[in-house]
């Protein structure tokens, strides 16, 4: 099962924070690398979930990292 | 669905999209996330002119949530509040077949779901697979549970999709659709795609126009004029103008009926679309 991504992180949404009602706020996904809270759908890649890998999912670690943009495979097909 | 409906005055079904599965507060805070957000929110658009609410689930931190528990009360949440057709998503990228089928098995069963009518892009390495087996397998819990598909067509090779679900499957009439529009993997928004995707929708099949962004106002508007019906929501668009952040759901469900009752069609009410879709 993939890790949790290193640069994930929980903090509370400054939105919350200046309305006043953080101390009932969940904390959210933070991504250290792009600076700033991450999309629903994407936190299900920070976490691992559904099989989801930040080292194969997601650009913005890939870029973070050094990696090359893109994953895919090489060869074939001509669809 | 055509320009006839218009004239004849046929009323327009709104549906409301609260909260999706993609972006959450950090886009815009006034999206709901909690049942208990979610059900305030449906009231107030069911006030506003909606007949017909789109829900997904969210964990308390905003994330996605799959989780039957949690979709139950979300539509405890709705129904203790409102009367408004509940409509739960099946969509899910990334997530299991399994997962996604926990919406269908709320008690009760939702009236309708959302159906995705095949791939589509997301991210720079994700795809929402949305395979035929998994089309098929989602439509027959439908079935068996009592809950009409609502056909989602992200771009015309759906309506391709559409029309062999169709072969394969003995839908009840009216076929519901909606036809979406923005950018990545959906239709590219214009006023001339919106037309020539109705003009390929199957015999007597009812539409529902989506727009993402920006173009949810003025594709939603022809929609209306075209004799569809139309959904809205901050699922879909969060700025109510350039710049300018929806307040709520119900602003931009307002805007939607204001616009319908202006240009002739009332908003039907939610047992006027129980009627509409044969629900
Ligand atoms: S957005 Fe990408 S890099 Fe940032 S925490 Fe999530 S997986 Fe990691």
């Amino acid at each position: 099962m993939p890790d949790v991504c290193p640069y994930l992180e929980y903090r509370q949404l400054e939105a919350e924070t200046e309305s006043g009602d953080a101390a009932d706020a969940q904390p959210r996904a933070y991504c250290n690398a792009a600076e700033e809270f991450v999309q629903a759908m994407r936190a299900d890649i920070c976490n691992g979930r559904y099989g989801l890998d930040h080292e194969t999912d997601c650009e913005i670690y890939r870029e973070a990292e050094g990696l090359p943009e893109g994953v895919e495979s090489e060869g074939g097909g001509g669809d | 669905m055509a320009y006839d409906d218009y004239l004849d005055g046929e009323k327009v079904i709104v549906t409301a999209a609260l909260t999706g599965g993609v972006h959450g507060k950090e886009a815009n805070p006034n999206l709901p996330e909690t049942p208990e957000e979610i059900g305030e929110a449906a009231a107030e658009c069911e006030a506003a002119g909606a007949a017909v609410v789109h829900l997904h689930a969210r964990r308390d931190s905003g994330e996605r949530s799959f989780d039957r528990d949690r979709f139950q009360a979300i539509t405890e949440a709705v129904r203790s509040r409102t009367n408004l057709v509940i409509q739960h998503s099946t969509g899910g990228t990334g997530a299991t077949l399994e997962a996604r089928r926990q919406s269908l098995r709320t008690d009760p069963a939702p009236e309708m779901a959302s159906l995705d009518m095949g791939p589509l892009n997301r991210y720079r390495h994700l795809t929402s697979e949305n395979t035929r087996g998994m089309v098929d397998s989602l439509y027959d819990e439908m079935v068996e549970r009592g809950i009409k598909p609502e056909l989602e067509v992200f771009n015309d090779g759906h309506l391709n999709e559409v029309a062999a679900l169709l072969d394969r499957r003995d839908l009840a009439d009216p076929v519901y659709t909606t036809l979406i529009f923005g950018g990545g993997t959906t239709s590219p928004p214009s006023p001339r795609n919106l037309l020539n995707a109705t003009e390929n929708l199957p015999e007597g099949a009812l539409f529902n126009t989506l727009g993402f962004g920006r173009h949810q106002l003025p594709l939603t508007t022809m929609g209306i004029l075209l004799g569809g019906h139309v959904r809205v929501g901050l699922e879909d668009n969060v700025y109510y103008g350039p710049d300018q952040l929806a307040e709520s759901n119900a602003q931009l469900v307002a805007r939607t009926a204001g616009l319908a009752e202006t240009l002739g069609r009332e908003p039907a009410t939610p047992d006027e679309a129980r009627d509409i879709l044969g629900l």
